[in-house]
Formats: C-alpha cells, structure tokens, sequence
C-alpha cells in the first residue's frame, strides 16, 4: 500500500499524510457526502501514534494509512449508528476486532461511512442521515450497503476503507464506484463488534484503490478471534503474494446462469471482455453450471430478513438509543421501533417475521434454508471443475438517484449476482473491469470456494494486470 | 408474475406488525400488504422447484458455540453510557403493570 510504505520508510509522517487526507475530504465530501462524520482530534492522535511507533521501529503493514469506516462497526470513541434514527448517539464500549486489528497495523481512522440503514439497501439510500453520491456521476447512487465507504475510496478521499457484507454490500458498491470490493469467507473476518443484520450472512471486508491493498487489508484484519465463535482458525494464506503469482493455467469458469439472466448490453460486452482477457493471459477458460444461482434472491430475502428480524428485536429504546414519551414497556418498545427504524428496515422486518411466524415457517423459512443447502452443494460441484467463477458484480451500471426507491423488489434484484456467494459463505472480490457507454463503472466478480482466498487474489491481480485501467479522477469530482 | 391469491393480506400485516412490535397504522395497511405480497410472491418460486434429497445434502455448516461461561465484559460501562435511563448498574424502563393502557 503506497501510502503505509510512505510512512514506513519516514518519507512523509502519518500526521502529513493525514492533513493531506482531511483538506480532500473538506474539498469533496460536501458533494459526495460519503461520511456521516469526520474525526479530526481522534484521527490526529492516532496518526500521531502511528509516527511514535514507526520511529521505535515498529513494523507496521497500515502505517499511517487513512481508513473510512461504515456506520455499522464499533471504533472506541465514535458513535456507531448504522445511519439509523434508534442507535442515534450510540457509543460503543470499544472497538470491533477488525477495527482494532487495523489499529494494530498503524492506520488511522478518519471518519464514519455512510450506509443503507442497518445494511439494508442497494443504494445508500435507505440511510436515515444523508444521501451519498457516486463520484462519477453525483446525480447517481454509489450502490449499497457500503456506499460511503465505495464513494470515500472511488473519490480520493481515502486509501481504504472496511465495508460489511451481508448480499452483496461491499462489492456492489465497489462495482458501481469503480473500486476493489473484497468479501472473505464466511467465518474469516471476525464479525465482533460489527452491528448484527443477518449473522449466518455478515462478513466484514475491505474497500480500496487495487487488489493488493485489499489482500493487505484483509490480510491484516483476517484469523480466528475468541470473541465470535464462527471465526476460523483456518491460516487466511498469503494474498499479497497471490495477488502477484499469474494466472497461466488457472481454471477459469464464466457462470453459465448470470449470462442466460439477459444481460445489460454493456454489461455483456463487459464480460466478454474479460474473457478474451484471461485468455490471453493464459487461463484455462470455460463456462460452469451453478443451477439454483437463479433462485438466489428469492432465499436470501427470506433467509437474511427472518434473521434480521431476530437480530432487530433487540432494539426497544431500553439500553441504548433515543426514548420516545411512552406510558408503559409495552408502548415504549412499539414507539421506539416505529419511530426509530426506517421504511426499508421495518419491510425487512415484516417479511422475516411473517416468513418464521406459525403456519408460514415451513412453507418459507424451512423451505429457503434446505435450497439454500442445495445452492451451497451445487458451488461445491462447481468448484470442482474450475478453481474460480467469474460473472458481474452488477446487472447495470449506477442507476440515478431515485430511480429504484418505489419498488422495493426491483431494488432487491440489484444484488441478483452478488447474493449466490454469500449463501453459500464463499470468498469473492470485484474488480474494476471498465466503463458502460456513458462512462460509468463496470465490475467484475470472481468468486472461490470457502476458504479459497489465494485463488480468488491469483485471478483478481492477473485480471487486473491485463486490463491495466488509468487511476484517473473520478468525472464528478475533478 | 402469473396471478395468485394473495398471501399477504391486511389482516396478515396488522398480525405480524403486532408480533414484531411496529405500529402500522390502519390507513397504510393495504400499501404495506400489497408491496410485501409482491416480495413474497416472488419468494413462491422456490415452491416450484423439486426438493428431493436437498434435505441430505445439507452444505450450511453448523453453528459453532464458545462455551457458555460467565465473562466479564464492558456492558455496564456501556449501559451506563447509552442508555437514556440507567440505575444502579440497570436500565430503567416505564413500569410493567399499571401503566396507561
């Protein structure tokens, strides 16, 4: 990561390099609105931190490096509020261990990111605070959930940023903003201290400019953690090296289901781009057959909603959030819920709910889970054949701001190519692949089976080397 | 989408708002009843689908557990901090019985 290697070498401080960081965002961010907050007085503490601990000689893989971090995570001494109204003014009692694995590396955390309300979203939104705009296009979304982390990397305004991942959150945006978008194995990244949506789901991960700054984060932030028992303690591997070995070999297979879906005409040229691409870099490549990919999001919004029902039930004004006048406990909890969550929060709310209510369970909720089990099988099969699948990470490029909000289910087939991944647990990045005819971001997704990561850092680097996109400005904020 | 009975009536929204401790009121029922049926109508296609054998292939691995030992943690600094109402080391709330109904 150029900027940790900067600071290691004491070519420039972390302190230097974080006055550069927030005049960007004091530039940008009033156009973008990627952050809900910015932390100067913190920030500048652990920059300064940062430099002490390079100067004792400290070897630090994130020395000094400026991180966004989305609404949902805990970092000690800033509100968390999943940019929702009933966590308004919540300060978490210590840092997540992502975050804290971070601060261990040397980064500095500049601010929080905005995000769809408690992850729910494709768009950013559904954020209670704010709009975030996607720098290429400010009359555009970012995508979501994770769009002001996506919108703070795609403009400059920081190096990295964390992004969780529950259908598609991280590398939905990344594909909308132009940047790389990493969503580890289930079970790498410790989910401590991250704000539960659906827990069998969510994984943190990170956000950057290239693949090998996201193998260092992830490598930084990956590895078992006695504070969330799904933690693995699988060796996260070594990406960084990965990310540089090539792909002469390697078997590449295109999903055979994400082409038949009737691709966006950009799109499509897109993926045959890519194609083309590994091919000439010397991959094996083939087409590969993942049969329920197609009923995807028709499990995981049965699936992730009767989870984030549970998860949500917690929320009732008692321990933490705004109180609402109420008479009674029973009032309290119903003013709380209904005045703190939002429109797309309380939908998600209602479906799971009615999908694990008596004489429903079954018929949705039992259902779901057992096709859930047969797509997992079917990846299984798959990665059989091939050591990576490659389809989009979108179906269209960035559509305009409010173009989807009335029709929630348009909404939800956003993520149509991101969701597969996350039922089945399995390792996928985006990467940068190119522009619609309007000049909008591509991205292209490659996904590994469980535990995976290397091959998944292999291809992505290759790719990536091949198509050799300028690090230009994004048009919105030039 | 073919046409089907809905599954997600009013009645079905006052019932599950009640369980998930919403209000929704009476007016928005019908606006909420008809986006939620349109999701789950969409769900329904999973019951098209054949489910033999699925239930043995079963690929979601477990829930791994940590043992269920008492740890101390930062809750009560953490209620302290953030609750709109806390009393020796507890989050007060409106009373149980008796209140106004």
């Amino acid at each position: 990561m150029a900027t940790a290697e900067e600071v290691r070498a004491r070519r420039r401080s972390a302190q230097e390099t974080l006055a550069e960081t927030l005049a960007r965002v004091e530039a940008l961010d009033g156009r973008v609105g990627a952050f809900l907050e910015v932390t100067p007085d913190l920030a500048f503490e652990e920059a300064r931190a940062a430099d002490a601990r390079v100067r004792a000689g400290e070897d630090l893989p994130l020395a000094g490096v400026p991180f966004a971090i989305k609404d949902n995570m805990w970092v000690a001494g800033r509100e968390a509020t999943c940019a929702s109204r009933i966590l308004r003014g919540f300060h978490p009692p210590t840092d997540a261990t992502a975050v804290s694995r971070l601060r261990r590396a040397g980064a500095v955390f500049v601010g929080r990111a905005n995000m769809d309300e408690f992850a729910m979203g494709s768009s950013t939104e559904n954020s209670s605070v704010q709009l975030t705009r996607n720098p290429h296009d400010l009359e555009r979304i970012p995508g979501g959930s994770s769009g002001g982390s996506a919108a703070a990397v795609a403009s400059g305004m920081v190096p990295g940023a964390l992004g969780s991942d529950t259908g598609g959150s991280i590398r939905q945006p990344a594909a909308c903003c132009g940047v790389v978008g990493f969503k580890p194995t289930y079970g790498r990244v410790s989910r401590y201290g991250l704000v539960a949506f659906a827990s069998s789901l969510d994984q943190i991960g990170p956000l950057t400019r290239s693949v090998a700054d996201a193998a260092r984060v992830y490598r930084v932030i990956a590895g078992s953690d006695p504070l969330d028992s799904t933690s693995s303690p699988e060796d996260p591997g070594d990406p960084e090296s990965a990310a540089v070995r090539g792909i002469g070999g390697m078997r590449v297979g295109f999903l055979a289901e994400a082409e038949a879906e009737g691709l966006d005409g950009d799109v499509a040229k897109n993926l045959d781009e890519a194609r083309r691409l590994f091919e000439s870099a010397g991959a094996r490549v083939m087409t590969v057959s993942v049969p329920r990919a197609p009923e995807a999001i028709a499990i995981y919004y049965v699936v992730a909603s009767a989870e984030a029902s549970s998860n949500l039930a917690r929320y009732d004004s008692v321990r933490y959030g705004p109180r609402p006048p109420s008479g009674d406990l029973a009032s309290l909890y119903v003013e709380s819920r209904t005045l703190g969550f939002g429109p797309e929060v309380k939908r998600r709310i209602l479906l799971g709910t009615f999908a694990l209510a008596a004489g429903y369970y079954e018929a949705y909720y039992g259902r779901a889970m057992r096709a859930r089990a047969v797509l997992s099988h079917d990846f299984e099969r798959a990665f059989g054949e091939v050591d990576v699948i490659v389809c989009p990470s979108i179906p269209t490029p960035a559509f305009r701001i409010g173009e989807k909000t009335e029709d929630p289910l348009t909404m939800y087939l956003s993520d149509i190519f991101t969701v597969p991944a996350s039922l089945a647990g399995l390792p996928a990045i985006t990467v940068p692949s190119g522009f619609s005819k309007e000049g909008l971001p591509l991205g292209l997704q490659i996904l590994g089976p469980r535990f995976g990561e290397d091959q998944v850092f292999a291809a992505a680097g290759g790719f990536e080397r091949e198509i050799a996109l300028p690090d230009e400005t994004p048009r919105g904020v030039r | 989408m073919p046409s089907r009975p809905s599954t997600v009536t009013p009645d079905v929204v006052r019932r599950i708002a009640a369980l998930a401790r919403l209000r929704v009121p009476e007016t928005e029922l019908t606006v909420w009843a008809r986006q939620l049926d349109r999701i789950v109508s969409y769900i329904d296609q999973l019951k098209e689908l054949p489910e033999e054998s699925a239930a043995s292939r079963d690929s979601v691995r477990p829930t791994p557990f940590r043992s269920d030992s008492p740890r101390w943690g930062a809750g009560d600094r953490a209620l302290a901090e953030n609750a709109a109402v806390s009393a020796h080391g507890f989050g007060v709330v409106p009373r149980v019985v008796g209140g106004e109904e």
